[in-house]
Order: structure tokens, then C-alpha cells, then sequence
């Protein structure tokens, strides 16, 4: 029985080497994109375009301004602007947001620091003012708490420090908890992503290559059970994949810097682990095809938009809608970023983490079971 | 077929459309209040309206409530000192701790920004303290800051870049395989004619992807359209001549169709990746920025967001059309050329 399925599997092999071009894409654009992407992948908000219409021009008005380019934040709007049609301004993009100090603000500045105690008293209000472009929620809502930070802070600036202002103030401290959302948490993450869909595409097509080319039939009518079919197909894929996360892993750890302080052994079981799940995926999704270019383009649309959606990868799946965190249960990445995540941040061992690895587990007998059992229906 | 290409893709946009969740809401917030008066009470009450503050009682000791933060139990703590409704009646400061996770930079500003309007707030309605100086903050297009109405036509202008290229790609390189490109050749069809026959119907499918798609978006996810929807179908075109041209381009250097869908999947996912979807292009280094500057649906993305959300006029897309045509062009060009010369 072993045998045959290394037959199989050294017949699989020698259809992967006969094609030199696609083993160099599979081994280099999973690395290209770990390090483009190590890079892109940043929910920092910061080089918000700023434009400002100063109508005040005073020394006060350009400290203001300069403290908000200042503040890395926000970034001096360059393209073209013509400033006597604000709205034009966000609509075309060049400015994500719109200053507006109106005239007075130097002698409201003067006014403070002369008596300080007119900042909080009943007086007349002088405003200033953000126009804000929200059509991106996240920048918008950034801008408008980074904006009324920087406010606050230049004008408790031209305050004396020992002024009582009555009434409630924040002291704020921030607690770093560098897990979250950082390089360090993404690289992770962008690792189980890439492995995720280079293995699904890779096995997408083994199976329906064989029944386009018409080598199906003689496969079955070998002395082989169905079983044996697919995990020998599978098996030569495994080594690859692995052979991949391996290398992007050196990457994360080498280039990006990502700690790594758990076990590697326990690291490349779960990964093995993982992969055979993922290319589980493939495998089904090669018996469903009826041609290689639906194979590979199910392949592509069921593990590219879910898994980086999906996965916990960028959006947290805690705050996403019930429903979708149940859906979030069938994606095999999210399991494995809790597990890369955990061992390389935070040491953990197989106590922790036996859960996610029973489930990918259980997900590729499942896939796996299911491949079988089609191929028997198909051909019998 | 049909399946792959309408079905699945509007299940996975019905999907997807919910999942977008960076906002910063929610925030979980522990609420040690040593005062509890009423005034204290009413503190914490302001800071609960819209969504923002999540606020509970803690009643795990201080000390330890960083291990809260850590387990990502809290996003934050905010506590308030025994003498507060004492302080506010004495018209004398006080101050409240808020303690932040500051794991994301961003969430720890943009929370500290919220607590901050709310207290003045606070303070003006409790004491009458107005700061003399404030800043009115005015926020047009969508001013209920909903993500989906961002993310969704994303989602949907992804989608149809993945399909067209993956089917444009695949075009000619399975001609290429099954060894009928000679007998196209031999053909008196000239080569941009078969470039071009080849492209429209990938052209029309795109279409079709991009109406349905919008109309899930609007119909489903209630997303607003102030635009002008010829100039979005106008300047789609334009998109769709550019993704046909990168997957022609893709089918010119590969020999194999699984070749060609590595290289679309690649493509796709940089055009993912890069575009400005799901990360401001602005967050990313200044070595990325530029790189994304290849990538034609960085372009559509500010179209479709502006058009749908900001009824931005022609004039004002001009740039971001132009760099698509001249994208298109350049691929299709390169294109043409690689294809002469290997039947040559």
C-alpha cells in the first residue's frame, strides 16, 4: 500500500519538475510578497493630507499649522489646491481634511495669555474649524481625534502650567502591549496567510489536470484505491509548501525582526499540519472542476478575499458581526494564526494550542474524506 | 462556470461586505469609579452614547488590570478618584486616569480624542467651562463614518479584477497549449484584431460583475451613489481595458495556464494588497507608496469612492483617469509586442 502511494507521489513529483518556470514562481513570489507586504501592511494612521485655509495669518496661526505638520500625523497637502472651493478639495482627494482657522486667532492667543483665566470663562467661542472627508471612516475618525488632540494641546500650551482650570481633565497613560497590531503581529500573520493560498492553488489543479488530459482513466484503472490517489498526489505538494513557509519564516524572522520565542519543532508540526489542510482545499476544489481554469479560479476566490478578511488577519474577528464569526470557523488560516502568533510572541506550547491543531486536523480529514468520496462518484 | 463567475463572487460579496471591522468602536472600557456619586455616575453614562465606550465595572484589583489589557479583555480603563463630585462642586480640577492599550497607536489616540470631546462637553454642561477656544468639527460624505460603504465597492472592483484577469490570461496561453494559436495565426486576422476579440467578451463579463455588483451594494448594503453613473461606466471601461491588459500582458510570458493563474493570482494580490482597500496607501512607507502608483486599481478605488460617496466630476478624476489609460496602454503596447514577435 505504501508503495503505490509512493508511486504516486514520484509521478506527481516528476509533473512538478517537468515545469521548472511554475516551481520558481511557487518557491519566489510567496517571498516577494512577504517582504512587499511585510512592509505595506500598517493600520498606523498617519500622513493624513492636510490642507489649510488661514484666514488669520498670524504668528499664533502658523505655530498652530506648523504644530499639526509637526505632530507626524498629518502631512502639508501638495497637489494643486485651490483654496477658495474647500469641497473641491476633498472630492478630488488632494486633502483628506481642511483646516479653517477665521481671523482672531492670534488675539484670542493674546487675550489667554495675558489673562488666563478667560480660557474657560462664559465668553464668546472662537472656533475653529476641520472639514473632514469621510468617506473612509477610519481616516476620518482618526483625523478628527488626532485634530482636537493637537488643539488642545497648543492651547494648553499658551497656558501657565500651574493655571486651576475647574472642572474634569484626563491624564492619560498608555500601556504598550506590543502583541497587538504591529509588524511583529503582522508578519505572523501574513505567513499563514501566503501559505495558505500558494497551497490551495497548488493542488487545484492536480486532479482536474489529470481528467482534462484524459490520464484520469488510466490512473483508475491501476491498482490504486481513490485514497490512495489523493494523498499521493498530495504528498510531493507538502514538501513544497513546507519547503515555502519555511523560507518566508527566515524572512520574518531574519528581515522583519519578528521574535521568535517558542519552539521551531513545535512550529513546523502545526505548520505541516496547516499545509496538508490547505492543500485539502485544493484537492477538493480539484474534483468539483470539471476544467483546469475553473479549478484554479475557485482555487483563487475561495482562499485569497476570505482568508485576508477572514482570518483575523487585518480585521479582528471578535468584533465582526456573529454570523461571520461563525463562518470564520471554516477557514483554516484562522486557526493557524492563532497558533503562529502564539508561538513565535509568545512562546506558547502545544497546551495552549491543541485546540486549533485538533481543528485542522478535523478540517482535513473532512476535505480530504470529501475528496475521496467525490472521486468515487465521479468515476464509478 | 457561470457559478464561478457570478455566483461566487456575489456570495463572497455579501459576505465580505459585514466583515470590515477597523473601526475604532467598541472600546472596551473598565470603569473603576472610587467616587460613585451621581455626578460620577453621569460621567460615565456621557461617555456611553454612539457606540464609542463600551463601559462596564471592573472589579478585578487596579494593580492588576493591566493582565485585563493584555488578555484584550479591556481596550481601556478609565478611573475616577474618590473626591470628584466634591472637586466639580468646589469648581476646583480634577482629574480622571484613563489607562490605554496602546498596542495600536492609533486606538489609543483616536480614544483619547473621544474622552476628550466628551469631557468638555461634560464640563460645560456640569460647570458652564467653555474653553475659549475650540474646534468645530464638520465631516462631509459620510458622516455616520460607515465602513461598508468604503469597503463594499472595494470589494466589488477586487473582484472583478481578479475574474478578468484570470480569464484574460487564461485565453490566449490555453489557445497556446492546446497548439490552436498556429491555426489562429494562419488566419488573415491581423494581431490587433485578435487582441481585441479576444478582450470584449472579458469586457462584457466585467460589466456585468461590476452592475451586479453595485447593485448588491446599493440594494443590500444600503450604500449611498451621489454620482453620475455614466462616468462611473465610462471610467470603468477604462479600468477594464487596463485589467484586460495586464492579463494579456500575463498570457504573453507564460507558457502554461497554470503559469498564467500564478501570475494573475499574484497580480491579484497585489492589486489587493496595494490598492488602498484595506490600508490607507498613506500608512504604508514611502518605498510601497510608490510602488502602488503600477497599480491600476489603486486608481479605480478613488474613482469608485468618488463617485459613489462624493459626486466627483470628471475634471477632478482627470489624474487618476489618465493614469490608468496610460497603464492600459503601456500594457497593451508591450503586449502586442511580445505577441508578434513570438509568432514571428
Amino acid at each position: 500500500m505504501m508503495r503505490k502511494l509512493k508511486y504516486i507521489a514520484f509521478k506527481e513529483f516528476r509533473h512538478i519538475l517537468r515545469d521548472p518556470r511554475s516551481l520558481m514562481i511557487t518557491i519566489m513570489m510567496p517571498v516577494m510578497m512577504t517582504l512587499l507586504y511585510g512592509y505595506a501592511v500598517n493600520l498606523d494612521i498617519k500622513n493624513i493630507k492636510l490642507a489649510v485655509i488661514d484666514h488669520d495669518n498670524s504668528a499664533s496661526s502658523r505655530d498652530l499649522i506648523n504644530s499639526f505638520y509637526n505632530s507626524g500625523y498629518f502631512l502639508q497637502a501638495t497637489k494643486r489646491v485651490s483654496l477658495s472651493d474647500p469641497e473641491r478639495i476633498l472630492k478630488s482627494g488632494a486633502a483628506n481634511a481642511i483646516l479653517i482657522i477665521r481671523p482672531g486667532f492670534d488675539e484670542e492667543i493674546d487675550r489667554i495669555e495675558a489673562d488666563p483665566t478667560a480660557y474657560y470663562q462664559n465668553g464668546e467661542v472662537y472656533q475653529l474649524g476641520v472639514v473632514i472627508d469621510g468617506s473612509d471612516a477610519n481616516v476620518a475618525t482618526a483625523a478628527s481625534s488626532y485634530a482636537e488632540i493637537i488643539v488642545m494641546q497648543y492651547v494648553k500650551q499658551q497656558l501657565p502650567p500651574d493655571l486651576d482650570i475647574p472642572g474634569v481633565s484626563i491624564s492619560q497613560q498608555v500601556l504598550y502591549n506590543p502583541d497587538l497590531k504591529s509588524s511583529h503581529f503582522f508578519v505572523p500573520g501574513l505567513i499563514a496567510i501566503i501559505l495558505m493560498m500558494i497551497s490551495a492553488l497548488l493542488t487545484s489543479i492536480t486532479i482536474t489536470r489529470e481528467k482534462e488530459t484524459g490520464t484520469m482513466e488510466q490512473l483508475l484503472t491501476s491498482p490504486v484505491t481513490p485514497q490512495q490517489i489523493i494523498v499521493g498526489k498530495v504528498l510531493p505538494y507538502v514538501a513544497l509548501a513546507l519547503l515555502d513557509g519555511i523560507l518566508i519564516l527566515a524572512f520574518g524572522v531574519f528581515h522583519f525582526g519578528v521574535p521568535f520565542t517558542g519552539s521551531v519543532i513545535l512550529l513546523f508540526v502545526f505548520m505541516t499540519i496547516y499545509v496538508i489542510a490547505a492543500l485539502s482545499i485544493g484537492v477538493l476544489i480539484s474534483t468539483l472542476a470539471r476544467t483546469q481554469q475553473v479549478a484554479m479560479m475557485a482555487a483563487i476566490l475561495v482562499t485569497v478575499l476570505p482568508s485576508v478578511m477572514l482570518s483575523g488577519f487585518i480585521f479582528e474577528i471578535k468584533m465582526m458581526p456573529g454570523f461571520l464569526q461563525y463562518v470564520s470557523h471554516i477557514i483554516p488560516a484562522r486557526y493557524f494564526l492563532v497558533i503562529i502568533r502564539a508561538i513565535m510572541l509568545k512562546g506558547a506550547g502545544i497546551a495552549s494550542l491543541w485546540p486549533q491543531a485538533a481543528a485542522l486536523v478535523l478540517m482535513t480529514l473532512v476535505l480530504l474524506g470529501l475528496s475521496a468520496k467525490r472521486f468515487k462518484i465521479k468515476i464509478g | 462556470m457561470l457559478r464561478i463567475l457570478f455566483i461566487m463572487p456575489l456570495g463572497m460579496l455579501l459576505l465580505l461586505g459585514y466583515a470590515v471591522t477597523t473601526d475604532v468602536k467598541r472600546i472596551n472600557t473598565a470603569i473603576y469609579d472610587f467616587d460613585n456619586s451621581s455626578l460620577s455616575r453621569e460621567y460615565v453614562r456621557s461617555l456611553s452614547p454612539g457606540d464609542y465606550f463600551i463601559t462596564s465595572a471592573e472589579y478585578s484589583p487596579l494593580l492588576r488590570v493591566d493582565q485585563a489589557l493584555k488578555e484584550n479583555r479591556r481596550n481601556a480603563v478609565l478611573v475616577i478618584p474618590e473626591d470628584f463630585a466634591e472637586k466639580i462642586d468646589d469648581r476646583t480640577p480634577v482629574t480622571v486616569g484613563l489607562i490605554l492599550d496602546g498596542g495600536n497607536a492609533n486606538t489609543a489616540s483616536i480614544s483619547l480624542g473621544y474622552a476628550s470631546i466628551i469631557t468638555r462637553q461634560f464640563n460645560q454642561r456640569m460647570l458652564g467651562i467653555r474653553p475659549i477656544i475650540s474646534l468645530h468639527e464638520r465631516k462631509l460624505y459620510n458622516p455616520e463614518g460607515e465602513s461598508v460603504y468604503f469597503m463594499v465597492p472595494g470589494i466589488v472592483a477586487v473582484l472583478l479584477t481578479m475574474i478578468t484577469v484570470m480569464l484574460t490570461s487564461m485565453a490566449i496561453v490555453r489557445e497556446r497549449e492546446n497548439g490552436t494559436l498556429e491555426q489562429l495565426m494562419v488566419t488573415p486576422i491581423t494581431t490587433p484584431a485578435l487582441i481585441l476579440g479576444k478582450t470584449i467578451p472579458f469586457a462584457v463579463i466585467g460589466f456585468v460583475e461590476l452592475s451586479l455588483g453595485l447593485v448588491v451594494g446599493i440594494v443590500w448594503f444600503g450604500i449611498p451613489f451621489v454620482g453620475s453613473w455614466p462616468l462611473l461606466y465610462l471610467l470603468a471601461l477604462v479600468y477594464l481595458f487596463t485589467v484586460l491588459g495586464a492579463g494579456m500582458f500575463i498570457s504573453t510570458v507564460t507558457k502554461t495556464q497554470q503559469q498564467a493563474m500564478f501570475f494573475s493570482w499574484f497580480f491579484s494580490v497585489f492589486a489587493i494588497m496595494t490598492g488602498g482597500l484595506f490600508i490607507p496607501i498613506a500608512n504604508m512607507p514611502q518605498s510601497v507608496q510608490y510602488l502602488t502608483y503600477i497599480n491600476p486599481l489603486r486608481y479605480f478605488m478613488v474613482i469608485v469612492r468618488g463617485i459613489m460617496m462624493k459626486d466627483a466630476s470628471l475634471d477632478i478624476l482627470a489624474p487618476e483617469a489618465f493614469a490608468m489609460v496610460i497603464f492600459g496602454l503601456v500594457v497593451f503596447m508591450f503586449s502586442w509586442l511580445r505577441f508578434s514577435k513570438r509568432i514571428s
